[in-house]
């Protein structure tokens, strides 16, 4: 037999692979959950911009009410309040968390685990929980308002206080991880070449972590400037985007300026989200470089000023928390300060009482196990799918979007979506599943790329073996998918759980009597004058969170001890 | 040839502008294991794809069983196949594995477990069944992927780099236990590699690739005896080539002075290579004045290789060096050392000519 003889054909149109049964039931699926995705997200965004350009009674106004926008000093401020908040806190933040990220990742400080531990409270907490600590703290009655020499507690220092708390988690995630894929050779060979420390530091160390240091920048400066419940709280006068929104569309059924001043906030928080993923893929490109992990030499003096450091980050949010946990306890401050549980009598206060409480176990609970459903196996099809490239890629698309659009705006675009008259899904108005679908939406992107990451990490070609094997799909996903990436299904279920115990910000628009959530619960009492009681019910949202976090500790241990025996070789 | 087992005709696949491989058309006899062999970038893997359905043919006709696979799915083909990662279930036993493909069948339990049994006895595993892939090693994944398999008996077995990802010892014990088992089972094999070796060692036919197109399709005799190109003569084993001008149907000019080669169709005046491997290098006695084709050099250096020496020698007047393989006796006999004098021939008909390419 002779080499291939070359042989002149006619070009004909490429061949189309058959599918099989299991490449059409994954079709149909995929088209199932994008459905999802276009009605709870891709619609409601659509109706909410084309909102903005009509008037109140419908018709078409073109930009008239952005020029009303521009036209009114007060709502215009607010964009410079937000931009200042915003620039401020991300400073601040990265700076505070930087320096707790390199204690972290390069000294040899004692007690790791229990300062990272405390560093993420703030996750556990609505954002508005720091606000309500500050007031006690430096408000006018406040036990240390001395402090602040006569400044004022309500405005933007409040703002910025509580936003660094509340950023702080994000950030530090963020640059611990670009702290711990730096290589031990490079630092090696620069100290070989004697290099200062100090020049190492500049020239391997800052160069190294570039990216998530910009990564984590515009993560916290997208959370201060959408955030809705510190500037609420702690604001005074001082007016913001958010909350703006929030005003317009509560305060003066304003429905159309909110749909303006959503657009308005949606291009910072849009914008920050596409560099911030151009810069994470360049991140991704350092991290895939075999690194040899950098083990820190101990040093007493420097290991004991990053203690001391470490000690007072802590202080600074335990403070806080502490705070509110005496706020919800004394009696009748700053009058009798003996402590008891008169504050915990919540269905005497307005907010919805205890009700709210369980309303809210009751709609995380169904955020996380439908969350994690639809999420887990919409990035499976994403995955593992074959054809249909387009609308995978739209999936994809729209999986990514969520973590651009500020929680207030995808509320405001519920409202203006699930209440329209000739809308069918009209019925889910003011129910459960309204408020359970949009917290799945508005926190969609993290659990989806925590499901794509454990995903690519299994072998590309289990698939490959199955279909050879004449093994249905949905065989191979139940019997080795799920079992492999149970660690990350547990994740983001209790991600969804957690964030739909804390989220005020979409919610706020959607509840209805009947639904009352804790979250907005405490805006509610805090808006009413009941501090107290909403302090209360904050640590409420904390010690379920937490006990959630503590659960899930334990269970993570379990599954790992159970499966030791063959998960070892997934992690080398 | 009527009673090929898999024919595949004029098949090309195109990624976008990129076309990964150009008309291929290529038959394999019941039974037979042919491997294809090629740098990375041939096309190899690409064609082993293709036949397997996993990414489907731009054009072309694949053909099994005198059945037309061309469109089919993976899942109606018939074939089994062993990834270079092995893809082994992590949280499934080495038994359960082997079973992944038999359960469904509706095959009763205990058939299930002997047949299970029988393959792992097999692949000498016998007594592993009970652990997971992690607690093995990887010469032991790997049998338990080449069991898994082959465990519903399919027509046709696919092996995609399975011996790279394994260190030199466990490999070369693998490739005869391999060979060995599809000998036994007369399991139509297709085997895809870049290591030469490994191909030359097991395959009853090599396929040799190259940017997309074969270049030569023979057994490892003819394939390392008599190149068929130039990319297949410096891609198997050690070559040395020498550029000449032809002068007639078998001799050439260089720097150097004439050599003779085996015949050929090239025309005078054209520009080629000739080329001839290490071992055909014949050390004459330095002495010797009958030998009318002895040529004279000096070593440059001496690479001890236990059963023989590689040998850089720098012939007078030659504008490269050459490499010879030389044993070590005949080393001693003749006294080639590192800075010494050598002389030595090149037979004529070990010595190939290819039109020079450029």
């Amino acid at each position: 037999m002779a080499a291939a003889e070359v042989q002149v054909r006619d070009k004909a149109s490429p061949l189309k692979a058959k599918s099989s049964s299991d490449d059409k039931l994954m079709r149909l699926f995929i088209l199932v959950i994008g459905a999802y995705l276009v009605v709870a997200l891709a619609m409601p965004l659509y109706v909410m911009l084309s909102k903005s350009v009509l008037n109140s009674d419908g018709g078409f106004v073109g930009l008239s009410n952005y020029f009303a926008y521009f036209k009114t000093p007060s709502l215009v401020y607010s964009i410079k309040n937000s931009l200042f908040v915003g620039l401020v806190t991300t400073v601040i933040t990265v700076s505070i968390a930087f320096v707790l990220a390199y204690g972290f990742t390069r000294s040899r400080m004692p007690g790791k685990p229990i300062f990272k531990t405390i560093a993420m409270i703030p996750i556990l907490v609505p954002s508005l929980l720091p606000g309500i600590a500050l007031i006690y703290l430096f408000g006018r009655q406040g036990i240390i308002n001395w402090a602040l020499f006569g400044h004022e507690i309500y405005g933007p220092i409040g703002i910025i206080i509580s936003e660094v708390f509340f950023t702080l988690p994000h950030a530090l995630i963020i640059i611990i991880t670009a702290l711990s894929i730096a290589d031990a050779r490079l630092y090696e060979a620069a100290t070989a070449l004697r290099a200062s420390s100090t020049r190492i530091f500049f020239t391997v160390t800052l160069p190294g972590v570039r990216y998530g240091l910009i990564s984590a920048g515009f993560v916290v400066f997208t959370l201060a400037v959408t955030d809705f419940g510190a500037p609420k709280v702690i604001g005074g006068d001082f007016n913001v985007l958010a909350t703006d929104i929030y005003k317009q569309v509560i305060g003066q059924q304003n429905f159309e300026m909110g749909a303006v001043v959503s657009v308005v906030l949606l291009i910072p928080a849009a914008l920050a989200f596409f560099v911030d993923r151009l810069v994470q893929k360049k991140q991704i490109a350092l991290l895939s470089s075999r690194a040899v992990a950098l083990e820190p030499k101990p040093s007493r003096r420097f290991d004991n000023g990053m203690l001391a450091y470490a000690l007072v980050v802590s202080f600074f949010i335990l403070g806080i928390l502490g705070m509110c946990q005496f706020a919800a306890l004394f009696k009748f401050f700053p009058y009798n300060l003996s402590l008891g549980l008169s504050n915990y009598q919540f269905d005497l206060m307005d907010g919805g009482g205890w009700d709210s409480y369980f309303n809210s176990i009751e709609m995380a609970s169904y955020t996380a196990v439908f969350g994690t459903l639809i999420v887990f196996y919409g990035a499976y099809l994403v995955e593992k799918g074959k054809g249909l490239g387009v609308i995978r890629g739209a999936f994809q698309f729209l999986a990514m979007l969520p973590m651009a659009v500020p929680g207030l705006v995808l509320g405001l675009a519920y409202i203006f979506f699930f209440n329209m008259p000739s809308n069918p899904l009209n019925v889910l108005y003011h129910t459960m599943a309204i408020l359970v679908i949009s917290t799945i939406t508005h926190f969609y992107t993290v659990s989806h790329l925590t499901a794509t990451t454990a995903l690519k990490q299994m072998d590309a070609q289990f698939e490959s073996v199955a279909a050879s094997l004449k093994q249905p799909f949905y065989r191979t996903f139940l019997r080795v998918t799920v079992p492999v990436c149970t660690p990350a299904i547990l994740d983001i279920s209790i991600y969804l759980f957690v964030n739909a115990m804390t989220t005020v910000s979409a919610v706020v628009f959607l509840y209805s009597p009947h639904t009352t959530l804790a979250s907005v619960a405490v805006l509610n009492m805090d808006d009413a004058g009941d501090i107290a009681p909403a302090a209360a019910m904050g640590m409420m949202i904390f010690y379920t969170a937490a006990s959630v976090k503590i659960l899930h500790y334990f269970l993570s241990r379990g599954i790992e001890a159970k499966t030791q025996a063959w998960r070892r070789s997934i992690e080398n | 040839m009527t009673d090929a087992f898999l024919r595949i005709e004029n098949l090309t696949k195109n990624f976008g502008s990129f076309t990964a491989l150009r008309n291929i058309s290529l038959s394999v006899l019941e039974g037979e294991f042919v491997c294809f062999l090629g740098p990375s970038g041939c096309g190899k893997t690409t064609l082993l794809r293709a036949i397997a359905g996993l990414d489907i043919q731009t054009q072309g006709r694949v053909e099994q069983a005198g059945i037309d696979i061309s469109i089919l799915p993976p899942s109606e083909r018939d074939f089994g196949i062993v990834f270079q990662s092995y893809a082994l279930f992590p949280n499934l036993t080495v038994e359960k594995n082997v079973a992944y493909g038999l359960e469904s069948r509706r095959a009763a339990r205990t058939e299930v477990t002997t047949r299970v049994n029988e393959l792992l006895s097999l692949v000498d595993l016998a007594d592993q069944g009970k652990k997971y892939p992690s607690q093995l090693s990887g010469g032991q994944q790997q049998r338990v992927a080449l069991a898994r398999a082959l465990a519903t008996s399919p027509g046709l077995l696919l092996l995609d780099e399975p011996l790279s990802a394994l260190d030199a010892k466990v490999r070369t014990h693998l490739r005869q236990e391999i060979k060995h088992l599809q000998r036994r089972l007369a399991v139509t094999t297709i085997m895809v590699t870049h290591d030469q070796e490994e191909a030359l060692t097991m395959a009853d036919r090599i396929v040799v690739m190259n940017h997309g197109i074969i270049e030569q399709i023979g057994s490892p005799e003819d394939i390392y005896a008599a190149p068929a190109s130039e990319f297949v003569a410096q891609f198997i084993g050690t070559m040395n080539f020498v550029n000449v001008v032809v002068a007639s149907a078998n001799q050439g000019t260089h720097q150097g002075g004439v050599l003779e080669f085996s015949p050929n169709s090239l025309r005078p005046r054209e520009s080629a290579r000739l080329a001839f491997r290490p071992e055909d290098v014949e050390i004459l006695e330095k002495s010797d004045e009958h030998n009318r084709d002895k040529v004279l050099g000096k070593v440059v250096s001496a690479e001890y290789l236990g059963a023989f020496l590689r040998v850089t020698i720098a012939p007078e007047g030659w504008e490269s060096t050459l490499l010879a393989d030389i044993s070590t006796d005949i080393a001693a006999r003749f006294v080639v050392e590192a800075g010494g004098d050598v002389a030595f021939r090149l037979p004529p008909e070990k010595i190939l000519a290819y039109q020079e390419s450029e």
